[in-house]
C-alpha cells in the first residue's frame, strides 16, 4: 500500500466538529477538575492552592481503599458474567435467527432508565415483599436478602447491571459478526466443522477488534457504577456497596469537599487510563485479522 | 464541496432552534420571585399562599417550582454554585449550617427587625433551630416533626392488647420493660406461637412485634433509635445547637444500642439485610409485616393510607429519665444570596411564616404547621381523615422534645457513624466500638 | 415408520440437538428479560394503596388505569390523591414532543461528526493518529458529574439555560463512544474500493459519502439506535439546564413520579406506568425500522 502524505490536512477538516464538542465539553471539563485537585474547593467559595494535600490524603484514607476494592470486585464480577452471557446471546442470535422480534426483547432493558432498573430489581428482590423470594418460597427455598447482606449485595447489583447492559453489549458483538463475511462460514459448513470449532476457529479471531471495543467500553462503564448504589443501598450495608463513584459523589455534593473529590476523580482516571491501555495492547484493537 | 457545507447546516440546527425557545425563564424579572419546595404532596398548600399573596401583592409575582427530594439538593447546590439558585427555597437542617457558613443564604435579623415580625408566635424551639453559629437568623419555620408509634389495630386486638395501654408503655435499656414485653407479644411465628411463647421461632418469623426503617440512620437514628436513647437522659452532644463534642461513647448510649439490636437476635425485629433489601418499613407496615413501626408525622399518609390495614399511632414509650422522647425538627424557608429581588422575596418568606398562610397549609392537613394556632385546625382536619395526632403533638406540650442535632459536619459524621451503627445492627461489631468512632467525630471539631 | 440403524426414528436423527439446546438458552434469556417488564406492567396497572397488602400476587393489585391516567394528566387531583398519587400535573404531550426533538437531532449531529472522526482515525494516515485517537478515547473515563458543572456553568454564560440547545449541545458534536465504535468498524473495510475510487480522481468528502458510509451501513443504524435511546434516557442533565416548561423533556418531567419526600415510597404505578409509557415511542421506533434495519444489514456484505 502507498503511503501518502499531506492526509493530515484533511484528517484536521474531518476531525473539526467532534474536535470542537471535545475540547468543550470534555477535555476543558477534565482539566478544570484537575487544577481544582490541587485545591480546597468547596462548591460555594474560592479555592485555595494546598498543592499535593488531596493526594496525600487519598493515599491514607482507608474508606477511599475500600471503595476501591469494592469497585473492583464489582467490575470483575460485572463484566466477566455480561461478556460470556452477551457472547452467548450474539452468537445464538446470529446462527438461529434474524428475528428483529427477539432482537428488539433483549433490547428493552437498555430503554428503561437506570434509576428505574435499580428501583424495579430494589423491589422485585426484597425479602419479605419481593416477587423473586415469593418464587424462591414456592419451591421450597429461604428467602435472601440479596440486598441488604454484605456478602451478596455487591454480586446483586452486578448482576442486575448485567440484565440491563446484556442486550445492548450483545447487540454490539452483533453488529461485529454481521461484518464476518458469509462465505467464511459457507466454508465451513462445506467441512462439516462443529459449531464449537466454528466459533474458536472463525468467530472468535475475526471477532477480535469489535469484542476489543466492546471490552474496553464496558470496563470503563463499569467503572462508573452509580446510580444502582445510588438508589438502593447508598452504599450500606456497613460499606459493602460504597463504590468508588458514589464515594466521590458523597464527598464533592454531599459533604461540599470538592478539591478532594476532585483528586481522588484524577486518581481513578489514570487507573482506567492504564486499564484501557493495558487492554488495547492485550488485545490489539488496532489491528484487524481480516487484513 | 459538499460536505462542509453539510456540517455547517447541522452545526447551525441548535443555535437556530435556541431562538425558538425565547428567553431563559430562570432569574425571571425583578418582580418575580421563584420558590422551590421538594413535596409534591404539599404544592396545592403553598399554591394556596401564592395565590392569596398574589391577589394582596400585585406587582410581585411569585412563581412555584417542586422537584422530588433527590434532584432537590443537586439542583440547589448546582444553582448556588452557578448563581441560578432560586430567590427562596424549603431549606432542610442537613443543609443550612453549610450554606450559611458559606454565605449563601440572606440573614433576615434586618428585616425582621424592620417589620417587628414576631418570632416567637411558633413552637416553642422552633424558630431557634434556624440561628446559625455566627448568631444571625437564616431561615422562619414553617412546619414541625416528631416521631411516634404506629400500630395495626388489629394485630393489637388479636393480641388481646387494648389501644389505650400503648400510652402507658415503659422502656429501659436493660430488659427493654413493658415496651419489649408487647413488641414480643405482637410478634408471630410461622406456627402462630408468639414471641412471648416456648417454642417461639426465631428464624421463620411472620409478623415482627417492630418494624426497623430501611434507612441508614446516619448518626441521628430519627426514626429509629433516637426516642430509646433520649428517653435515658443521653444527648447527643455537649450542647445544641452547635455542639462541638458527641457523647456516641458514653454508655447509656451504647446500652441503649446493644438493646436494640439484641431486638433482632431475639427475632423480634427483622435483620439489618432484611431491613435493607429491597421495601420501605411503612409498606412492610402495610403488607401486615410488623404490628408496630416507628416513624415521623411526615410519614402519616403513607401510613394511614393502606388498604387492609387499619393503622393507629400511639406515642412513643417514657424511658429510664421518667420522660418519653422525641426528635424535634422543622424545615424553614431561607433567601438566597444571589437574588435580584431581596424585598420581594423578603416579603413572600414573611407571608409563608404568617399565620395566614400557615393555616392554609393546615387546611390540608398534610404537614404540621409551625403556628400552634394554624396547628389546631391542621389537628381538626386530620381528625377528619380519621387520624389523630395527639401521639405526635402531645410530645411538643409535654416537653418531650428534643432539638434535631445541628452541628458543622453533619455529613462526615453521617458517614463516619451510620457504618459503624450498621455494624452493630448486623452484629459485626460490639456497642463499644462507637468509642472509637466517637474519638473520630470529636476530632472533626479540632 | 423407517428406523435408522440405532432403532431411533429418522425424524428424530433429523433433529440438530444443537439448534434446539440454542433455542432454549435464547428462550430462556428472552424470559428472564421480560419478566420484569411484566412486573412492571402489574403495578402500573394496580392501586397505589393496595401494592404493599398483595406483593406476592402476580396479578395486579386491585385493577386500575388511574397510574395512567395521573401520567397522561387525565386524573383530577382528589382522584390521583385517592390512588396514593401526588396530583401532581403534566402536559404528557408536550414533553413528548420535545423529547423526540432534542433526542433526533442529538443523533443526527452525533453520528455524523463521529463517524466523520472515525474516518480520520481510521482511513487516514497522519502523524500522532493514534495518539490523538486516545486522547479522545480518555474523555470515556472522565465521570459525567465533573463535566456537567463546567458545562452548565457555560451554558448559563452562553445565556443558554432553557432552550433546546443547551440539552443538545454536549452531546451534539461527538461521544467518544461513538467514534471508538465507528473506528472499529471502519478499520475492517478493504482498502481496495478506496483505492479504486482515488484513482478515479475522487476527493475524501465523496469517499467519505459514497464508499465508506454506505459500506458501513449496519454499523450506523446501530449506533443511531444506540444513540437516540440514550439521549432518550438522558436525565441529569436535561434536569440541570432544561427545566423550563417549553423544552422539558419527557424524563425530567416523569421525575414527579419518584420519591417526593426524604423517607416517602414513591408513587409505584404512577413511575412504572410513566417509565413504560416513556419507552413506547422508542419501542414503536424499533418495530417500525427493525425489519429495516435488519435487512440493511444483511445487504451490506462487508467483502
Amino acid at each position: 500500500m502507498i503511503a501518502r502524505r499531506g492526509e493530515g490536512r484533511v484528517a484536521l477538516l474531518f476531525l473539526l466538529p467532534a474536535g470542537f464538542g471535545f475540547v468543550l465539553f470534555y477535555a476543558w471539563p477534565a482539566l478544570q477538575t484537575f487544577y481544582l485537585s490541587f485545591t480546597d474547593y468547596s462548591l460555594l467559595a474560592t479555592p485555595n492552592w494546598v498543592g499535593a494535600q488531596n493526594y496525600a490524603d487519598a493515599m491514607s484514607d482507608r474508606k477511599f481503599w475500600n471503595a476501591l476494592l469494592v469497585t473492583g470486585e464489582y467490575v470483575l464480577i460485572n463484566i466477566s458474567v455480561q461478556t460470556v452471557v452477551a457472547l452467548l446471546i450474539a452468537v445464538l442470535m446470529h446462527r438461529l435467527t434474524k428475528s428483529s422480534v427477539v432482537r428488539g426483547a433483549l433490547l428493552l432493558p437498555y430503554l428503561i432508565a437506570n434509576v428505574v432498573v435499580a428501583l424495579v430489581w430494589y423491589t422485585m428482590l426484597d425479602a419479605q415483599l419481593g416477587i423473586v423470594n415469593a418464587m424462591l418460597t414456592w419451591v421450597g427455598i429461604d428467602p435472601v436478602a440479596f440486598f441488604g447482606e454484605t456478602s451478596t449485595a455487591i454480586p446483586t447489583i452486578a448482576l442486575v447491571n448485567v440484565w440491563r447492559h446484556m442486550g445492548y453489549t450483545a447487540l454490539l458483538i452483533f453488529a461485529g459478526l454481521q461484518a464476518i463475511p458469509t462465505s467464511v462460514y459457507e466454508a465451513a459448513a462445506i467441512d462439516g466443522a462443529s459449531e464449537a470449532r466454528v466459533f474458536r476457529t472463525i468467530t472468535m479471531p475475526l471477532l477480535r477488534p469489535v469484542l476489543a471495543m466492546v471490552l474496553v467500553l464496558t470496563v470503563i462503564g463499569s467503572f462508573q457504577i452509580f446510580d444502582t448504589v445510588a438508589v438502593t443501598t447508598k452504599g450500606g450495608p456497613v460499606d459493602a456497596t460504597r463504590v468508588i463513584y458514589f464515594y466521590i459523589y458523597e464527598k464533592a455534593f454531599q459533604q461540599f469537599d470538592f478539591g478532594y473529590a476532585a483528586a481522588l476523580c484524577v486518581v481513578l482516571f489514570l487507573i482506567l487510563v492504564g486499564v484501557a491501555l493495558a487492554q488495547l495492547k492485550l488485545l490489539r484493537a488496532g489491528s484487524s485479522d481480516l487484513d | 464541496m459538499r460536505f462542509p457545507k453539510l456540517a455547517a447546516i447541522a452545526a447551525l440546527i441548535p443555535l437556530a432552534l435556541a431562538g425558538c425557545a425565547g428567553a431563559p425563564a430562570d432569574g425571571g424579572g425583578s418582580n418575580e420571585v421563584t420558590y422551590w419546595l421538594w413535596d409534591a404532596n404539599q404544592l396545592p398548600a403553598y399554591q394556596a399562599c401564592a395565590d392569596a399573596f398574589q391577589s394582596a401583592n400585585p406587582d410581585t409575582k411569585v412563581k412555584i417550582e417542586q422537584f422530588g427530594w433527590a434532584d432537590y439538593w443537586n439542583k440547589i447546590t448546582t444553582g448556588l454554585v452557578a448563581g441560578t439558585a432560586p430567590d427562596v427555597f424549603t431549606n432542610h437542617l442537613n443543609y443550612f449550617p453549610t450554606y450559611a457558613s458559606k454565605n449563601q443564604l440572606v440573614p433576615l435579623d434586618e428585616f425582621v427587625q424592620r417589620d417587628a415580625v414576631a418570632t416567637d408566635v411558633y413552637a416553642e424551639g422552633l424558630a431557634d433551630l434556624w440561628v446559625a453559629q455566627d448568631g444571625k437568623r437564616y431561615g422562619l419555620p414553617k412546619d414541625f416533626d416528631t416521631v411516634a408509634l404506629f400500630y395495626n389495630k388489629k394485630m393489637l386486638g388479636d393480641a388481646g392488647v387494648a389501644e389505650a395501654d400503648l400510652t402507658k408503655l415503659t422502656w429501659n435499656p436493660q430488659d427493654g420493660g413493658s415496651y419489649e414485653k408487647l413488641i414480643a407479644h405482637l410478634t408471630v411465628d410461622a406456627n402462630g406461637v408468639r414471641g412471648d411463647q416456648p417454642g417461639f421461632d426465631k428464624s421463620k418469623v411472620a409478623v415482627h412485634g417492630l418494624g426497623l426503617d430501611e434507612n441508614n440512620g446516619a448518626g441521628v437514628g430519627q426514626q429509629m433509635w433516637s426516642m430509646y436513647a433520649l428517653s435515658t437522659g443521653w444527648e447527643y452532644t455537649d450542647k445544641n445547637p452547635w455542639g462541638t463534642k458527641f457523647n456516641y461513647d458514653d454508655p447509656k448510649f451504647q446500652q441503649t444500642l446493644g438493646w436494640f439490636s439484641g431486638l433482632i437476635e431475639k427475632g423480634y425485629m427483622p435483620s439489618l439485610a432484611t431491613a435493607r433489601s429491597g421495601s420501605s418499613v411503612n409498606d412492610g407496615f402495610g403488607a401486615g409485616k410488623y404490628a408496630l413501626s416507628t416513624n415521623g408525622s411526615w410519614m402519616i399518609g403513607s401510613y394511614f393510607g393502606y388498604d387492609g390495614v387499619e393503622a393507629g399511632v400511639a406515642p412513643t414509650p417514657v424511658g429510664p429519665s421518667g420522660k418519653r422522647a422525641t426528635i424535634f425538627n422543622g424545615l424553614a424557608d431561607s433567601i438566597y444570596t444571589g437574588t435580584d429581588n431581596r424585598d420581594g422575596a423578603w416579603k413572600w418568606v414573611k407571608y409563608l411564616a404568617s399565620a395566614e398562610c400557615q393555616k392554609k397549609v393546615g387546611e390540608q392537613a398534610v404537614v404540621f404547621p409551625a403556628i400552634p394556632e394554624a396547628l389546631a385546625i391542621a389537628k381538626d382536619k386530620f381528625a377528619a381523615k380519621g387520624v389523630d395526632i395527639t401521639a405526635f403533638t402531645g410530645a411538643v406540650d409535654d416537653g418531650a422534645t428534643h432539638l434535631y442535632p445541628i452541628t458543622d459536619h453533619a455529613p462526615e459524621i453521617a458517614s463516619l457513624v451510620g457504618p459503624a451503627v450498621d455494624a452493630v445492627l448486623s452484629s459485626q461489631a460490639d456497642p463499644s466500638s462507637l468509642t472509637a468512632i466517637n474519638e473520630q467525630v470529636n476530632a472533626l471539631f479540632r | 415408520m423407517t428406523l435408522a440403524r440405532n432403532g431411533k426414528p429418522l425424524w428424530w436423527q433429523r433433529i440438530r440437538w444443537q439448534k434446539v439446546l440454542g433455542w432454549v438458552v435464547l428462550g430462556l434469556l428472552v424470559l428472564i428479560t421480560l419478566f420484569p417488564f411484566y412486573w412492571m406492567l402489574r403495578i402500573s396497572l394496580s392501586d397505589n394503596r393496595a401494592l404493599a397488602a398483595n406483593a406476592g400476587s402476580m396479578l395486579p393489585a386491585d385493577f386500575t388505569l388511574g397510574a395512567f391516567e395521573r401520567v397522561l394528566g387525565l386524573s383530577s387531583l382528589d382522584e390521583a390523591r385517592k390512588q396514593g398519587g401526588s396530583g401532581a400535573s403534566i402536559d404528557f404531550w408536550r414533553y413528548l414532543w420535545n423529547s423526540v426533538l432534542t433526542s433526533a437531532v442529538i443523533t443526527a449531529g452525533q453520528v455524523l461528526f463521529s463517524a466523520m472522526a472515525a474516518y480520520a482515525f481510521a482511513r487516514l494516515r497522519w502523524r500522532g493518529r493514534e495518539a490523538v485517537f486516545f486522547v479522545f478515547l480518555t474523555a470515556l473515563m472522565i465521570p459525567p458529574i465533573f463535566t456537567a458543572l463546567p458545562n452548565f456553568v457555560l451554558m448559563r454564560d452562553l445565556n443558554l439555560l432553557n432552550t433546546y440547545a443547551a440539552i443538545i449541545l454536549p452531546f451534539f458534536f461527538m461521544t467518544p463512544f461513538a467514534v471508538f465504535f465507528m473506528r472499529q468498524f471502519m478499520l475492517g473495510i478493504s482498502r481496495e474500493v478506496e483505492e479504486a475510487a482515488r484513482i478515479d480522481g475522487a476527493g475524501h468528502p465523496r469517499i467519505f459519502f459514497r464508499i465508506i458510509l454506505p459500506m458501513s451501513r449496519a454499523p450506523l443504524m446501530t449506533l443511531t439506535l444506540l444513540a437516540y435511546i440514550t439521549a432518550w434516557n438522558e436525565y441529569f442533565w436535561p434536569l440541570l439546564v432544561g427545566q423550563g416548561e417549553n423544552v422539558r423533556v419527557l424524563t425530567v418531567a416523569l421525575g414527579v413520579f419518584r420519591s417526593q419526600t426524604p423517607q416517602g415510597s414513591p408513587d409505584w404505578a404512577g413511575l412504572m406506568a410513566a417509565t413504560l409509557l416513556a419507552a413506547l415511542p422508542v419501542i414503536a421506533l424499533f418495530v417500525a425500522f427493525g425489519r429495516r434495519i435488519v435487512d440493511s444489514i444483511q445487504f451490506s456484505g462487508i467483502k
